[in-house]
């Protein structure tokens, strides 16, 4: 044990060696502690200052992805029982509501953004899959598909962005959850999108193009490792906002509301769903005529 | 039980990549895997120094730490090794690596990361020893054949120790008394006891 | 190597001039650190260049290239001013020190400095380190030999040691690193020029000797040549060689050449590339005999080539002599891969193409072993008498029985014998002779007087006289004659006298005095010498080069007529090449390696930062560099301290790329090597050395320009 630490700092200065010494000094004397801090500079980098944070941080994080698909599900699972779906009388009119290209670039965004969260999921939970092949693979699927969402999230982004812009009253809709805590159907503060659907179109897309980069960046994984180190903090969470906003968009448009999805596969709205979830989207609609 | 270690005495080094290329060489490894390599400071002025630097299968080694699936482990004699087989390529033991170890070949979907790939201090893998998977996925096993490793059997200078902690911390003091100086870079990072 | 590469383990000092052996020898740095360390012995590294041996130095010599007789007989000088020198190893065994010590006295701290460039202070520590510090060794490489004085830049490292005492001693000697492991095997069968095998010469006695061993009619190897006075005359050499086809210089032979063949050569070594390219480009035939498609075939622009693919060492077997003189049995590993041939294969289907196949293999009826077999009874000068193909493989089976320190065995079926038995070997039951002059063992058990070789006594032009032989009391233990005595008559040529010699407890070729002062050299004593193309003009009139020489090696070479002291108005840098630890030589093979050349992919200059301000070059920037004759090359800069403020240094392994130009679509095939580049020595400088016509790559001038 006292060999270990006599050895892992030896900084024993020259000795003199014989009588002659100042003819033996060696040239452009260099101190052993001298070299050793610049090897740990040039080899360590930064490991002494963000080793053991990186260390605590990734085999922690993990769970906070458990705790919030496990929180939402409950809260979807309450949701349902407490305030049941939300539907709408209707007497059959439909205004059109989605264009076919809006259609198209969502679908495809949606379909390669399900396999992204699915494969990323994999690998942050790869060792209840066993890890190996299966989850490699599940890696390449992962690269892939985010090659192919990239495109779709560009021409989704500038399919509806005009649409996408904060409003006044979409802190007023937040204010009332959306009227989603109440089994009562009344006009909720909202223009074509509510301030939720905003929320998830401005961190699926700009939030979707820093994954698209941070993702890059650790694809290709010739950056300095501090930089990696960052690039993968900078993923996982924003990985976490757009895992449970994706859960919520899942369970709002398939389960909440009934008819959302109809919608986004023929592109019509039932006017009166309209002139309830997106009120100030409906007097624009009406004025027009 | 012995603790395998490496020693790089960087008054002996002289950067001839000897190591290197006698890894590489010796496991077959493609271009750009580098198990091994070696680092120069203050090139060409006085105090010009060198390293080698490979996996320093370190004691409480921070890859197995971060490790999401398990793949990486310890043998009783300190050799740290990955099993290929359910290694995932995420690269975190690389960002968890204090000397930069972990090396990555690209695989062959998109060009992504295939398995780890590290010094294994000639010890092969959890594959059969001598077996042909285990020559395929990791290289020579050197240790079951009771030799050094290639690095340090190949290093010109003896610059490069490796085996037994106990046997290279007494060949490395004595060589430190004489001359009266010296550094065992890595150890106090590397190693606890 | 006087001493062998083992023997530095108990050397006191290390003073290493004109060498890069961190680079071109790693594995001696084992034995060199491990003097260091265990011995606290200083390492003294002379270089213009800071290389990755002068890091580890503990006294490091910046020495302007070109001025290392003026540096060394400036220690010299100090160490006789201040009484230092070993008289009684001067008194007993050297000749014609009070001739060199009227040179010396020239080589003031002073007047070094001047020349060399090397601070007067430095000079004294140096020579009180080598004078506090003995046995020391001298080492050096091609930094020393590649000048045009390169042979009084040798004869004055021989001289520190002679007046130092150094030599016949452990720790001592003269050690020139040769470079692969059979450098000095090819040099001790003489493929070059000017002698026949073991350094016998060209006279009718060296020819009939070896037309006995050879079992052939004098006579009739007459009549192989043109006539009879080519059978004396020296050939080419491997630097000038191309000056037999374009003629640019006059060549004194009566045809030009038309065929050259390189067997294991790497053209991109030599110096003035580009003219050696247009000799390639007009010869008829061009033969390739290598195992990779050189640059040399790549470079031919003309279709006049044909590569034949040799074996690898691994593929083949013989015996190899080691830079310390050993052999060593190199077994076959592997057997011929593809379509390749051994060297010997190839040399017996040309023999019998040639139609002497029975005179040629009269005596060898089992290759290697007999042609092994035939070198030993040939070779008596060298001492090879002993190296029997039987013995070779003995010693390479049983090498783990042999002393690390001492290189003798103890005990085991090699008892007392010195690994490799070191030549010279006198007989089949001689031990070897590790360390070359060393009189404190008998000449039967390893020891050696100085040679007789120059008679027994010699008058200096200022009349003293003086006996070449040994004095009195100096002689090896159990000789008959204790003191000096002349060389056995007829011991180069008949075995017989060599053993009656060793019988009576004596060397063979005499008990005589090294020489301070050779008078058959153009310079007696090795004085300095401007380079041809030197940066310092004002200097050249001091020291001016040799006349011009108008047949050396048959081809006329200017000396006096290059040396223009305006040159360095034009051409301000001084160019210096030299080694990289990735590659080998030509790197025909290390370049072809994928591992290496990822290492080293690149061809670069290294240029210090001050230059590479003044010319707004950036790290990575292409730039030209020039040579006064004509060549240019474009490559990357690396700046680097390095070098100094006047200085570029090139390394030579690159080929493939001719004056910005690739050449990588004239490879056969998929055998492109992976690391291309401009050869250095496009750009190296016209300059031989007086004696030996080696090229002078190591003081040359250029400019450079970005890219």
């Amino acid at each position: 044990m006292k060999k270990a630490l006599a050895l892992g700092l030896t900084t024993v200065l020259w000795p003199v060696l014989a009588a002659g010494a100042d003819i033996l000094r060696p040239y452009g004397p260099v101190s052993p502690v001298e070299v050793f801090r610049k090897l740990n500079g040039l080899l360590l980098d930064a490991w002494p200052d963000e080793g053991r944070a990186f260390m605590e941080f990734i085999t922690s994080f993990n769970v906070y992805y458990l705790y919030l698909a496990l929180g939402l599900l409950g809260v979807f699972l309450l949701h349902y029982f407490v305030f049941g779906p939300r539907k709408i009388v209707h007497r059959g009119e439909k205004v059109p509501y989605y264009g076919f290209f809006t259609r198209f670039v969502h679908w495809g965004a949606a379909v390669s953004m399900t396999l992204l969260v699915l494969s990323g999921l994999a690998v942050l939970f790869a060792k209840a899959l066993g890890g190996g092949s299966l989850v490699m693979g599940l890696r390449s699927v992962h690269v892939g598909a985010a090659f192919i969402f990239v495109i779709f999230a560009v021409f989704l982004f500038l399919a509806l962005v005009k649409d996408m812009f904060p409003a006044p009253y979409d802190l007023k809709w937040f204010l009332v959850l959306g009227g989603y805590l109440s089994r009562r159907t009344r006009p909720v503060p909202a223009g074509k999108f509510n301030a939720g659907q905003k929320l998830w179109f401005w961190v699926g897309t700009a939030g979707g193009l820093v994954m698209f980069y941070t993702g890059y960046k650790l694809y290709q994984f010739t950056a300095p490792v501090s930089y990696l180190r960052e690039v993968l903090k900078i993923h996982l969470y924003l990985g976490l906002a757009v895992l449970g906003l994706f859960l919520i968009h899942l369970y709002m448009s398939v389960i909440a509301v009934k008819g959302a999805l109809q919608s986004m596969l023929t592109g019509y709205k039932d006017i009166e769903e309209v002139a309830v979830m997106h009120p100030k989207f409906y007097e624009k609609l009406r004025l027009k005529g | 039980m012995a603790r395998m270690k490496f020693l790089c005495d960087i008054e002996r080094c002289i950067a001839c990549n000897g190591c290197v290329v006698a890894c590489k060489e010796g496991h077959q490894l493609p271009v750009g895997v580098n198990r091994r390599r070696v680092v120069i400071i203050n090139e060409g002025k006085p105090g010009e120094r060198s390293i080698s630097i490979a996996c320093m299968h370190c004691s409480d080694a921070p890859c197995i730490a971060v490790c999401p699936v398990g793949a990486i482990y310890q043998r009783e004699d300190g050799i740290v090794l990955v099993n290929k087989d359910i290694c995932i390529g995420c690269g975190y033991c690389f960002m968890a690596c204090p000397f930069g170890a972990p090396q990555f070949p690209r695989g062959n979907a998109f060009g992504a990361r295939g398995a780890m790939d590290k010094c294994t201090f000639c010890a092969g893998g959890p594959a059969p020893t001598f077996s042909e998977k285990e020559r395929r996925l990791y290289g020579q096993n050197r240790i079951a054949e009771g030799k050094v490793p290639l690095c340090a059997g190949m290093c010109s200078t003896k610059a490069l120790l490796a085996g037994d902690s106990a046997v290279i911390a007494d060949i490395f003091r004595e060589r430190v008394a004489r001359r009266g100086s010296g550094i065992a870079w890595g150890w106090s990072k590397a190693y606890k006891e | 190597m006087t001493n062998s590469m083992n023997d530095i383990r108990h050397s006191r000092c290390i003073f290493m001039i004109g060498s890069n052996a961190a680079e071109a020898h790693p594995v001696s740095l084992q034995h060199i650190l491990y003097a260091k360390e265990v011995n606290g012995a200083p390492l003294i590294v002379v270089d213009p260049r800071f290389t990755k041996l002068a890091a580890k130095a503990t006294e490091y010599v910046r020495i302007r290239p070109g001025t290392d007789t003026a540096f060394l007989m400036g220690l010299i000088n100090y160490i006789i001013e201040n009484d230092w020198h070993d008289k009684e190893f001067i008194r007993t065994r050297v000749a014609g020190f009070e001739e060199m010590r009227k040179v010396a006295a020239h080589y003031t701290p002073e007047v070094v400095e001047e020349i060399t460039g090397v601070p007067k202070d430095q000079l004294a520590r140096v020579a009180k380190l080598l004078a506090t510090h003995r046995p020391g060794t001298v080492i050096w490489c091609m930094g020393i030999t590649q000048h045009h004085i390169g042979s009084s830049n040798t004869r004055a490292c021989c001289i520190l040691q002679l007046v130092l005492g150094n030599m016949g001693v452990s720790g001592g000697g003269t050690n020139i690193f040769r470079g692969h492991d059979n450098v000095q095997g090819a040099t001790d069968v003489c493929v070059l020029s000017h002698s026949l095998p073991a350094y016998y010469g060209l006279k009718e006695g060296s020819w009939k000797h070896w037309c006995k061993v050879w079992g052939v009619d004098f006579e009739w190897i007459k009549g192989r040549f043109h006539s009879k006075e080519y059978v004396h005359k020296k050939g080419f050499t491997l630097a000038r060689w191309y000056e037999g086809v374009i003629q640019e210089d006059k060549i004194t032979q009566y045809t030009p050449i038309r065929a050259v063949v390189f067997w294991g050569c790497a053209s991109n070594s030599q110096s003035q590339y580009h003219k050696l390219k247009k000799a390639l480009d007009k010869l008829d035939l061009v033969v390739i005999i290598d195992p990779f498609p050189t640059t040399t075939a790549a470079m031919c622009e003309k279709d006049n080539v044909y590569l034949l693919p040799s074996t690898s060492q691994y593929e083949t077997e013989g015996s190899v002599t080691s830079s310390s003189r050993q052999a060593q049995w190199r077994y076959k590993v592997v057997d011929p891969l593809y379509e390749s041939k051994t060297d010997y294969e190839i040399m017996e289907e040309f023999v019998k193409r040639f139609g002497f196949a029975d005179k040629f293999y009269k005596n060898i009826k089992k290759v290697p072993e007999d042609v092994t077999r035939e070198i030993a009874r040939g070779a008596l000068t060298i001492g090879l008498c002993g190296w029997l193909p039987e013995r070779i493989k003995k010693h390479t089976d049983n090498w783990h029985t042999f002393d690390v320190d001492t290189l003798q065995a103890k005990g085991g079926p090699c008892d007392g014998e010195y690994y490799g038995l070191p030549w010279p070997c006198w007989t089949e039951t001689h031990p070897g002779t590790p360390i070359l002059y060393d009189i404190s063992k008998p000449v039967t058990k390893g020891g050696l007087p100085f040679r007789a070789r120059f008679g027994t006594e010699y008058t200096y032009p200022d009349g003293r006289k003086e006996s070449l032989l040994a004095a009195p009391g100096v002689a090896n233990p159990g000789s008959e004659v204790m003191g000096g005595y002349p060389e056995f008559p007829g011991w180069k040529t008949d075995i017989n006298v060599i053993r009656e010699a060793l019988k009576r407890g004596m060397a063979p070729f005499g008990n005589g005095r090294a020489r301070c002062y050779c008078w058959n050299f153009p310079d007696p004593v090795p004085v300095h010498r401007e380079p041809l193309h030197s940066p310092r003009p004002d200097l050249i009139k001091k020291y001016p080069t040799y006349p011009d020489k108008p047949d050396h090696y048959r081809v006329y070479t200017r000396f006096a007529s290059e040396q223009k002291p305006e040159l360095v108005k034009e051409f301000p840098l001084i160019l210096i090449t030299g080694r990289m630890v990735e590659h080998m030589g030509g790197g025909a093979e290390t370049r072809s390696n994928k591992y290496l050349a990822e290492l080293a992919p690149e061809m670069y200059a290294e240029v210090n930062v001050k230059v590479a301000n003044d010319h707004g070059i950036r790290e990575g920037d292409y730039m030209w560099i020039e040579s006064p004759e004509g060549g240019r090359i474009k490559v990357k800069a690396k700046i680097t301290d390095r070098v100094d403020e006047r200085t570029i240094f090139l390394p030579f392994h690159f080929g493939g790329y001719f004056m910005g130009k690739s050449f990588a679509g004239n490879y056969p095939e998929e055998l492109v090597p992976y690391a291309l580049g401009e050869p250095a020595n496009i750009v190296t400088n016209y300059g031989y050395d007086i004696i030996t016509q080696i090229q002078g790559t190591k003081e040359g001038l250029c400019r450079i320009k970005k890219a």
